[in-house]
This record gives structure tokens, C-alpha cells and sequence, in this order.
């Protein structure tokens, strides 16, 4: 492979110098003039009918330009999964959470849409309300969505091998049940949208959106109008990590407003509201069964998996079946028997969230793993050194692993925690732990897979990529570029980027399942390869060779041989056009990664994404036996990303993910009572402070993935499957105790302790 | 969420607050730092017409030594207190405290007048009016129930604050000006142990100062929570002891986030009067406050936690100054 | 009733006609059209909204613009002087410290605030400084070396 100028560099944000500044504009820092804002009710009930809604009062106060209700909207469902739609804009009939959708209101100042809200009079009819998915799955249980008696909205019953032999041919079979809580996404931008309609009836909404292009198809289906009336633009979004990927009320009613007054109407969600109603990770009550022969091989595993999915479905069916594709990474299992369950209850919606229903089964797999090394008395690093699968090995469920660096991730952060000298030999209170997880570099959004990207070079020499990508703060905009300055041979300074405008750019996934860099990077890649195709050949015209025998580099256009030989990239473009050949050079490059649609693999087997990340994750702990408080000292990642296109920012992935496994594992936890968020704030939700965080090394195992663009793969989001895991591990290291729910909070570490020693 | 409309005045003296305030105590509220009552006015529980910003009178934010007297102006913001090398060397519980309250900005924001004064607390009342809508009003929001224990008469929202009992610990006591002058009391007595109207306030009365006495004791502050910064004691203690003869001449053991206002437990003083604190004596006062404190479940912490935790700071910090 | 407020911000007099009911977050952002100072929980606890006022850091969403007439304001916007970043500024962007820049304008003016007081910290220091700007992207790893880097160049 050539030498590489860009990528590979630790290059700041290109957007860094707009935050740092105070001029970056999120969607709530827009405005224009006669905007309205808009307040949305909520009920109040976990479960009832909708008997009446008044909005009498409510439009008497003044500046109250419009309110609606559920009876007001066309009667459309959307969903993030076609087939699961099962939500509407607004509730229609029936309400079946604290917090959906009632009614809406816009008006000239926010305090008047604040009090509108206070004057709209509903009649509900309260219903039986169901709170534990595991009463919701009874017969007899209140039935939530009457088109699912059963409360079951998503299944997965898969087998690969043949488990029941594996069973009856194990040497020892382990049994855990496992629990895991609802976790909130944190964003620090609320969710925002701001919508305006012209004379021909287009709707443009700015919105904070992680994936604007699937927005467009549901924001459209919900207002009942073409998706050409609907432009989507993706302003700055102050993170998202999966919250930001569905619809919702406030983009509609920001659209649907604007259509009724003509006027822009933004909405902006409260702290409270990103807590209760948008999107939290699905809490699990997780079965696990493994068949181990004595040498320490994995036999077979049975999982029964129960995800509290809460009122709506959201991505359910999705989720799932990334909890058993994922079963079979890192590992080597032969025999799986996987069956999942997303359940309704009447409580907060699940969705995507960092790694998406895969950090529930990883917890329950790797404390297992720990159990079982025990036991049959080996070391869990060998355990799973011993299981790891490798590249190129025929996978049991057709996953097509191409590029595998686990197994050295395994070694490399044992290595980094010092597990030969600490394991099992520090003090009481002391102790290590690890885990391993693997995750996909890009999975289908529901046939919003492909990619596209346009490069334009212009007369004076300067480039302009268009992509659909949707940057959210990870760095999608300065990685892309930095591939594209990359194959023109530019500098990074000189890439002017429009991104993420569904009217502007080609179609893009969005930032989902981990494919940005993979799928957006490949497309822009081709599309800078296409445009310096098109220039080389004017170039070699006129020096007399073949486009093969130049190269472009460094604002140059040179002869491989002599490299003296060439001409500045101003002089080239000028060439270019006085060949008398159009401008501007345009490159096209469009992306399918060669994977399957999740949702397909319900049914048959096939491989689940183009390429896939490796990790483990090791944590030193520190437990006050007197208050059973847990500090974690130090976390490594050894991570396989394939190649790191801008090893800054893939640390900063790594850093903030690592962190937010550290809060799932020790601190957060969303509490209800019978359906009513508990702590729906920052003060009473434990998102960790700077206080918390450990000391984190970053250990780099670089691989080269033939699909990823120049080997790159996966960064953001696998890293947040094994922190939770191995800080549990490293807990039971240090005082003999084996967690299996999280979170583990003080209290229990103070009960555990005592239960310990008193037994 | 915005603010409420109220009227906004900014006297030139304490008197004339007095005065405004006198006029209409229930509809006035008194803004310092702002960190607690803001939030609880856009929470909508808290709506005065009126707010009185103290911080336009000139010449609250003092630390002044005087004799064998310390005085510390209302409006001293807590940054400024931890700061000072005086509260520094003299009361370096009151630095640790203070260093304990929320995060720099409500350190630099919050005085100690308001921290003292901050309102009562619990998971049915510091919420928003969507929140709350779920059930009918509590008692301290002006409706007729409980929701922490139902058949009860009166309000069990719980002090949370950081301050006081660290002050109490000390032996503090307060200075009040009212439409009839003013009046000097111990800090202990500003709190009523009553949820719905925890300060002992008389109309009209504003805080003024906190007056400390030079003392020859050891002190230290704990609190305790999940993360190192922003939240409020899930519990906390304040502990103080004298010793004559390497025994236990004076002690004060005073509790937050355990009860209605902040907590000082006397049966445990007395425990300890005498004590060493060799032996077993603080196995035995660690036992006996779990069942001394009886917390309602005002929070996501359950009261069983809240004893437990109790007991475990009491041994720390017995510990820490034996 | 809508009153004149005469407010400092970032070294600029300014005149302006607001109700006494508006926080200072509001009065930036919706009457100055100083949208670097962000609003994330508005109640006091991510520090998103934190501005300096007379060089110490508070919190925009709980303070009433009425109250801060005659003291110095300064927010994001006003931290360059004559188009050159603060050293903060720089090496937030150097270090990486920035991913989504919700928490930036807060966090810069509160390390600001913070290493004028204390030119030299440790890391726990910083961290102690830091701990009420609440920032889910970075795991505040960047944002701890970024301001360690600038330590002691603070004048």
C-alpha cells in the first residue's frame, strides 16, 4: 500500500474551532423571524383510553396561535423498523406510558405555550397497567397494543448446531440468570427540531437527527406527504449514541404546525422529557445455560432473553437479533440456541443505544465465563484465549469474519493490566478483571444500506465533498475528509464538506450501527478515486504517459519516477481545463457493504455486516469493604478497529465509551415506580462526573480489514460492550463477590459483603 | 422551563427588605445564590409575586474576626468561605463542607445564608408540574397528603443540606433582623423539624449572620453519595469532639438527609461523654444511631440504606478524630 | 413588566428591554443572539450554561439577568480577543477535548475561571473544578489533559 499523508493522522475536528468559539449551531441555536414554539402534554396515566381532549382553554391564552391533539393528525403509525410501527405522532385513543404524546401547542413565546399546556383538559379512562415484562408475557396480562394479545412484539428463535446433543456431550453445564436496568443515553443536547413549509408546500425541519434520511421517509409517512415535500437538514447535535435515531413527537409537530400557522415552529425537549420519553437501553432478565468440556472448550450455549421494550417498539426487532448474532463473537460457539422476547410494558420506550441490546447478553457472557473458569479451575484468560475465534475460521452462523485481531487484544490487555502479577494476588478490596466483545462496522438500516458521495473539484483548485453522513459529534465530517484529501493528494484544510442535507447529499445510512466510517468513508473514498481518475488522465495527456505512472500528493500532480517532474495542483486543474474538458470534475461513488439486512436473518442465516471489530476490555478496582463504594483505577482497551483513520478521535470514541460502560456498570440506573420515571434529572441519574473516571489506556491492535477504507472498521460502539463486564469481574477479584445485575450501586456491595460474612 | 412572573425588587438595605417582606411573607420569597430556589420556582413549587434579591444590599459578604468571635455575613458566598485562609486554619470543617456543596459554579454562586435556609427535600415535591400531575398535590406543595407515608398529618420531606450541620457541630448560632430588631439564637434552633415549614423564622425575619465561638475541638464533615460531585447528601454527618484528659468532654454528632431538618443526635453525645474511644465504645454508638435515625423514603435511597449509612460514617469519623 | 437592563457583556455595554423573570441563559441566547452558552437541563446541574461573571463561573440558567446589571459578563463569544483563541480554546481543539461541543463553551469558561485561581493544579484538582460540567462524549479524558496543557500559561 502506498504512503498514507492523511488518514492515519491525529487531526483536530474540522469543526472543533466552531464549538470551541461559541459558533457551532445546534438546531435550538437557530431561529427566524415569527417562529413559534411549542410545548407537547403528556399523560399523566401509564395506560388509558383517551376519552375527550378540550383545547378550549388552552388557545384562549394569549399569543396561543394552534394546539392539537391525537384526533387532529392523519391516522399514520411510523417506526424505525417497517414491519413494527406501532407508534403515532401523537397518541390517538389510548395513551400506554407516563409520558406519551397527548396534545400540542404552539404560540409566540415559550412561556405562553408553558401555560397553554396547564389549560388543556383531558378525560382518561384509566386502564389495568402492567410494569414487569415478565407479567406482561402471562395470560391475562393488560394488553398494551391490541394488535399483540400477548404483549410480545418481537421474537427470535434461532439454533445453529445442534444443542441438546452439545448439551448431553458437555462435561459441566452452568446455569445464571442475569439482570441488567434502563439505561438513558445522556446526550447533553436535548432533542430539537425546528420546522418551516414554502409556498409549495416543502417542509424543511432542522433536526437534532442522527439519521436525517430515514427521518425524511418517517416524517413524511406521518404528515401523509410525499417524501419529496420533505427536506431534512442535520444541523450541529450535541451527541446522540442511538437516542437521536427514531422520530419524534417534536419533529412532527415542529412540521405539522408549520404546515397549519405557515410560520417556522421550533420545539425543544426539557432534561426531563430526553429521560422519560424519548429512548432508553432495553432492560434484560437474561437466561444462560453453557456446555463446557473439561479441557475448557465451549460446547453450547441457550439463551432466554426478555427485553423490557416498554410502551413502543421502536428498533425491537432489530435489537434482538444483534443480541444473538452477537452471541457469536468473539467466541467460538458451535451450538447456540438463542430465544428473545421484546415484551411491551407501560414504561419508557427501549431503542438503540451503544451497542444495542448486545452489552446485556455480553454482561451475561462474560461474568458466566468467569464462573465457569473458576470452577473448572482455569485462568479466564486462557478460557478465552482458548475460544477465541479467528479470521477466516467458517463461521456456525455464516458471519463472514475477514480480519480478527482477538485473540491479541485478549493478550495485549491482560499484558496492559498486569494480569499474571494481579490477578487473583492483590489485597482484599483490590482487584482485575476482563472481558472480550465484538461488534459489527455497519449494519442495514432497514434498506437504507448504501452510501453515496459526490466530490467536486472546482476551477480554482478547490474540493467540495457532498455526503450524507450525519456527524454527531464523533468526527464522521474530519474522518471522511480526511480519506478524500487522502486520494486527491490534498491537505485536510482544503476539503470543504456539506453534509448531512437530505435535499443536498446523496443518500447516507446515518450514523447507525457503527457504519459511518465503513460505508460513508468507502463512498467518498470512490468518489475522490473517480474525480482523480478524471484529472490524471487530462494530465497524463499532456505529459505523454499513462495516468498509472503519476501520483498526486501533496498538492502535487508528479511522475512516480521522477518525481521532479509535475505540476502544482492549481497548474494540473488548469491543464485539465484547457483540454477542453468539463467542469467541474465530479466524482460519484455509491457503497452496498456485502451483508444482509438484520431483520432477514430472523429467518435464515447469512452474514450480518461487512466487517467487524474485536476488543477486550481489562478494569482494575478499588472496593471500600466499610462502604462498599467500587472506584475503578484504571480500564484498558486493546481494541482491532481494523486501521485507525484518525487515531485521535477513535481514542476519544474508546475514552467517552468506556466511561459511559463505567456508569452502566457502578452508577446509572433509570428508576420507576409503577410507570413514573423516579430520577428523570442529572442530579438523581448517575451519569459519572469528571469526579469518577479511572485512569484509561488504549492499547491498539491495528489490523487490515479488505472491506474497510484503508482497512478501518469499527470504533465507537463495541467499546461500550465489555467495560461493564470486566469492572464486575474485576469486583468479584477483589472481595469474592459475583454480581449478576447491574447496576452495582453501594448499597449492594454493602449487602453482598455482609451476607458474605455472615454465611 | 421558564420562570413564573413575579415582581423584582432590589433594596438598598436589609431594613427595607424587612419591610417588603413583612408586607406579604407568604407571596415573598428572598433570592441569594438562586441554585435552590430557581430551580424550585421553575419546578413551579415554590411561586412568589414578589422576589427580594439580597444581593444588592451592600455589606453581606463578610468574614470578620472580632475578639473571640467569628462573623460571617449571610451572603458569603461558599466559594469565598472555603477560600479563606481564616475558615481555613480556624474551621476546617466548614472549608470541607463547603467544598462539598453541588460543583464549583454553586460554590461560587450559593452563599451561606441561602444553603442554610435551602428548602426541604423529596421525590414527590422537586419535580416538574408534568411530574407532579401524576397525583394530587402533597402537603408541601398545598394539598392535603403525603405521598411518602400516606395516613400521616404532616409533611416528611427531608434536610439536605450541607452547611448546617457542620455550623450546628460547631456550636453555631445566628444573627436575625425582623420588624422588631433583631435576635441572636443557636443555628439548632432555626430548624423546626417540620417538612412543610422547616426554618423557625418569624414573619418578616431575614438571616443576617452565623456567629462562631472559637473552639479547642477536633472536627470533620462527611458526606456521603455515589458520585464525587453535584449531588446532595444521601447522608451526611458532622462530628465534633473536645477531650480533657484524652476523654470526651464535649461532643456534637449532627445528621443530614436523615430527617426533617438537620439531625444532632444527643443520645449518642451522651454515649460518648467520658469515652476514650477505645474499647468498643464505637462499635456500640455506630450500632445504636442506626436505630436513633428513622429517614423516610424522601429519595430514590431506601431509610434501611440510610441507617446502614449512618452508622458506617459515624465509626469513620470516630475513627478519623480518635 | 419588561424593565431596562444595562448589562456588560463580553466588554460590550449593552441596553436592553427584557421582563425580570428572564434568566440570563434566556437573555443571551434569545434577546443577544449569544447561542454559544447552551441550555442542556436548565436546572442548574449539567454546566452547560455556565458563563463568567466578574471572572467566576455561574450558572446562566439560574441567574436572573436583572441580577448581574454592573458586573462583568463574559460568555464563549467574548473569550477570543482580537481574533486569537484563548489557550483553552486552542488546546481543546489540539487535544481532542471536543467531540459533540455541547459541553465546550461551559466547561472552557469554567477551566478558565478555575486556573486563574489555581495556575498550577493537580489532576485531581482539575477534575474537582470540572466535576458539575457534565460531558457524555469525551469520558473527560481529553478535556482533563487539555486543560493540565495550559496550566501555568494562564496570566
Amino acid at each position: 500500500m502506498r504512503e498514507l499523508n492523511i488518514v492515519g493522522k491525529r487531526a483536530p475536528m474540522l469543526d472543533a474551532w466552531e464549538k470551541a468559539t461559541g459558533k457551532a449551531k445546534y438546531t435550538d441555536d437557530l431561529s427566524f423571524p415569527g417562529m413559534l414554539f411549542g410545548k407537547i402534554l403528556r399523560s399523566p396515566l401509564p395506560h388509558a383510553k383517551i376519552l375527550r381532549v378540550d383545547l378550549t382553554e388552552a388557545l384562549k391564552v394569549p399569543g396561543v396561535k394552534d394546539a392539537i391533539s391525537g384526533k387532529d393528525i392523519p391516522k399514520k403509525k411510523y417506526g424505525i423498523v417497517p414491519k413494527a410501527k406501532d407508534e403515532y405522532a401523537l397518541a390517538i385513543e389510548k395513551v400506554r406510558y407516563i409520558g406519551d404524546e397527548v396534545a400540542a401547542v404552539v404560540a409566540t413565546s415559550i412561556e405562553a405555550a408553558e401555560e397553554a399546556i396547564s389549560k388543556i383538559r383531558v378525560e382518561y379512562e384509566a386502564l389495568p397497567a402492567v410494569f414487569d415484562p415478565l407479567e406482561a408475557m402471562k395470560p391475562g396480562a393488560p394488553i398494551i397494543h391490541e394488535e399483540v394479545p400477548d404483549n410480545i412484539s418481537a421474537t427470535i428463535r434461532k439454533e445453529f448446531g445442534n444443542v441438546a446433543k452439545a448439551f448431553e456431550e458437555s462435561d459441566f453445564l452452568f446455569e445464571d440468570n442475569f439482570e441488567t436496568q434502563p439505561v438513558n443515553h445522556c446526550p447533553m443536547e436535548p432533542q430539537a427540531a425546528l420546522a418551516m413549509v414554502d409556498h409549495q408546500g416543502k417542509v424543511t425541519l432542522w433536526s437534532s437527527t442522527q439519521i436525517p434520511f430515514f427521518l425524511r421517509r418517517n416524517l413524511a409517512t406521518t404528515l401523509d406527504i410525499p417524501e419529496s415535500k420533505v427536506r431534512i437538514i442535520k444541523p450541529k447535535v450535541g451527541g446522540g449514541f442511538g437516542q437521536k435515531i427514531d422520530l419524534y413527537a417534536k419533529d412532527f409537530c415542529a412540521a405539522f404546525f408549520a404546515m397549519r400557522t405557515g410560520r417556522p415552529v421550533k420545539f425543544v425537549y426539557d432534561r426531563e422529557e430526553v429521560f422519560t420519553c424519548t429512548r432508553q437501553r432495553h432492560p434484560m432478565h437474561i437466561y444462560l445455560k453453557t456446555g463446557m468440556k473439561k479441557d475448557g472448550t465451549i460446547l453450547a450455549q441457550q439463551f432466554r432473553v426478555v427485553a423490557d421494550g416498554g410502551a413502543y417498539n421502536s428498533t425491537a426487532p432489530l435489537m434482538i437479533t444483534l443480541a444473538c448474532f452477537f452471541i457469536m463473537l468473539p467466541y467460538r460457539i458451535e451450538n447456540l440456541l438463542f430465544e428473545g422476547y421484546h415484551v411491551y410494558t407501560n414504561k419508557p420506550v427501549g431503542g438503540a443505544m451503544r451497542g444495542h441490546g448486545i452489552p446485556q447478553v455480553r454482561f451475561a457472557v462474560e461474568t458466566q465465563l468467569d464462573v465457569i473458569a473458576e470452577k473448572i479451575g482455569i485462568d479466564p484468560l486462557e478460557l478465552r484465549l482458548k475460544n477465541a475465534f479467528q479470521a477466516g475460521e467458517p463461521h456456525p452462523a455464516k458471519l463472514l469474519v475477514q480480519s480478527c485481531g482477538f485473540s491479541e487484544t485478549l493478550k495485549k490487555a491482560a499484558e496492559a493490566i498486569a494480569w499474571k502479577e494481579k490477578r487473583g494476588k492483590l489485597p482484599f478490596g483490590r482487584g482485575v478483571g476482563l472481558a472480550g466483545a465484538s461488534f459489527p462496522s455497519g449494519v442495514s438500516n432497514m434498506s437504507h444500506i448504501s452510501s453515496g458521495a459526490i466530490v467536486k473539484i472546482e476551477r480554482d483548485g478547490s474540493v467540495t465533498l457532498l455526503t450524507g453522513a450525519a456527524d454527531i459529534g464523533q468526527g464522521a465530517e474530519t474522518v471522511i475528509s480526511q480519506i478524500v484529501a487522502e486520494e486527491l493528494g490534498m491537505q485536510l484544510e482544503d476539503i470543504r464538506i456539506t453534509a448531512a442535507d437530505t435535499e443536498i447529499t446523496p443518500l447516507d445510512p446515518g450514523t447507525f450501527g457503527s457504519g459511518v466510517t465503513l460505508r460513508a468513508g468507502n463512498a467518498a473514498r470512490m468518489a475522490a478515486q473517480s474525480a482523480r481518475e478524471k484529472l490524471l488522465e487530462a494530465i497524463a495527456e499532456k505529459m505523454e504517459v499513462t495516468p498509472g505512472e503519476l501520483e498526486i500528493k501533496n498538492r502535487r500532480v508528479f511522475l512516480k519516477e521522477n518525481p521532479e517532474r509535475g505540476f502544482s495542483f492549481e497548474e494540473a486543474i488548469k491543464i485539465y481545463q484547457y483540454s477542453d474538458r468539463p467542469m467541474p470534475i465530479i466524482g460519484r461513488g455509491s457503497y452496498f457493504p456485502p451483508a444482509k439486512e438484520p431483520t432477514t436473518l430472523l429467518r435464515e442465516d447469512g452474514n450480518f455486516s461487512p466487517a467487524y471489530s474485536f476488543m477486550t476490555q481489562a478494569a482494575e478496582v478499588e472496593v471500600d469493604p466499610k462502604t462498599g463504594r467500587v472506584k475503578v483505577l484504571k480500564m484498558v482497551t486493546a481494541h482491532d478497529c481494523g486501521r485507525a483513520i484518525n487515531p485521535m478521535l477513535v481514542e476519544g470514541q474508546l475514552e467517552g465509551s468506556v466511561v459511559g460502560g463505567m456508569g452502566q456498570a457502578l452508577y446509572e440506573n433509570v428508576v420507576t415506580e409503577r410507570g413514573q420515571v423516579l430520577n428523570p434529572s442529572f442530579l438523581d441519574y448517575g451519569i459519572p462526573t469528571a469526579m469518577e473516571i479511572p485512569s484509561i489506556v488504549s492499547v491498539e491492535v491495528e489490523t487490515n480489514d479488505p472491506e474497510g477504507p484503508y482497512g478501518a472498521k469499527e470504533s465507537g460502539e463495541g467499546t461500550q460492550l465489555s467495560p461493564a463486564p470486566a469492572i464486575i469481574n474485576a469486583i468479584y477479584d477483589a472481595i469474592g463477590v459475583r454480581f449478576k445485575d447491574l447496576p452495582v450501586t453501594p448499597d449492594k456491595v454493602l449487602e453482598a459483603l455482609e451476607k458474605k460474612s455472615s454465611s | 422551563m421558564r420562570l413564573p412572573k413575579f415582581e423584582y425588587i432590589e433594596p438598598k438595605s436589609l431594613r427595607e427588605a424587612v419591610k417588603i417582606l413583612s408586607a406579604h411573607p407568604s407571596e415573598t420569597s428572598l433570592l441569594a445564590g438562586g441554585t435552590d430556589l430557581l430551580v424550585n420556582m421553575k419546578y413551579g413549587v415554590v411561586k412568589p409575586t414578589t422576589l427580594i434579591n439580597l444581593r444588592s444590599i451592600p455589606k453581606l459578604n463578610y468574614i470578620l474576626e472580632e475578639k473571640e468571635t467569628l462573623r460571617i455575613g449571610s451572603l458569603t458566598s461558599l466559594h469565598d468561605l472555603y477560600t479563606s485562609p481564616l475558615i481555613q486554619e480556624k474551621f476546617p470543617i466548614l472549608s470541607q463542607a463547603a467544598r462539598e456543596v453541588g460543583a464549583f459554579a454553586h460554590q461560587v454562586m450559593g452563599t451561606i445564608g441561602g444553603n442554610l435556609c435551602q428548602g426541604n427535600r423529596c421525590r414527590f415535591y422537586n419535580q416538574s408540574p408534568f411530574w407532579r400531575s401524576v397525583r394530587p398535590p402533597c402537603f408541601k406543595a398545598g394539598g392535603e397528603i403525603c405521598h411518602v407515608i400516606k395516613k400521616t398529618k404532616e409533611c416528611h420531606s427531608t434536610y439536605c443540606g450541607d452547611m448546617a450541620p457542620a455550623l450546628i457541630a460547631l456550636g453555631a448560632r445566628v444573627k436575625v433582623i425582623g420588624p422588631q430588631g433583631e435576635r441572636i439564637f443557636p443555628l439548632k434552633r432555626l430548624y423546626t423539624q417540620n417538612g412543610k415549614k422547616p426554618l423557625s423564622l418569624r414573619k418578616g425575619e431575614i438571616l443576617k449572620e452565623i456567629l462562631l465561638s472559637q473552639s479547642s475541638g477536633k472536627s470533620i464533615y462527611l458526606k456521603w453519595r455515589w458520585r464525587g460531585s453535584i449531588e446532595f447528601p444521601i447522608v451526611s454527618l458532622a462530628l465534633y469532639i473536645e477531650k480533657e484528659d484524652n476523654k470526651i468532654s464535649l461532643s456534637r454528632v449532627v445528621f443530614s438527609g436523615v430527617g426533617e431538618g438537620p439531625l444532632e443526635i444527643s443520645e449518642i453525645e451522651k454515649s460518648l461523654l467520658g469515652s476514650t474511644l477505645e474499647g468498643s465504645i464505637i462499635d456500640s454508638v455506630s450500632e445504636q444511631v442506626t436505630k436513633l435515625v428513622s429517614p423516610m423514603r424522601t429519595s430514590i435511597y431506601s431509610p434501611a440504606y440510610k441507617r446502614k449509612m449512618a452508622g458506617i460514617l459515624l465509626r469513620e469519623g470516630l475513627d478519623k478524630l480518635k | 413588566m419588561k424593565r431596562i437592563l444595562k448589562l456588560n457583556v463580553n466588554g460590550e455595554d449593552l441596553e436592553i428591554l427584557v421582563e425580570a423573570h428572564k434568566t440570563l441563559l434566556e437573555v443571551l441566547r434569545e434577546d443577544l443572539g449569544l447561542t454559544g452558552t447552551k441550555r442542556g437541563c436548565d436546572l442548574g446541574t449539567c454546566g452547560a450554561c455556565t458563563v463568567l461573571i466578574d471572572g467566576k463561573p455561574w450558572l446562566s440558567c439560574l441567574t436572573l439577568a436583572a441580577a448581574v446589571q454592573g458586573k462583568k459578563i463574559i460568555t464563549i463569544e467574548g473569550l477570543a480577543e482580537d481574533g486569537k483563541l484563548h489557550p483553552l480554546q486552542s488546546s481543546f481543539i489540539e487535544k481532542g477535548a471536543i467531540q459533540c461541543g455541547f459541553c465546550t463553551p461551559g466547561m472552557i469558561l469554567t477551566a478558565k475561571a478555575f486556573l486563574e485561581e489555581i495556575p498550577h493544579p493537580s489532576e485531581e484538582e482539575v477534575k474537582k473544578a470540572i466535576s458539575g460540567n457534565l460531558c457524555r462524549c469525551t469520558g473527560y479524558i481529553k478535556i482533563i489533559e487539555a486543560i493540565l496543557s495550559v496550566s501555568g500559561r494562564e496570566e
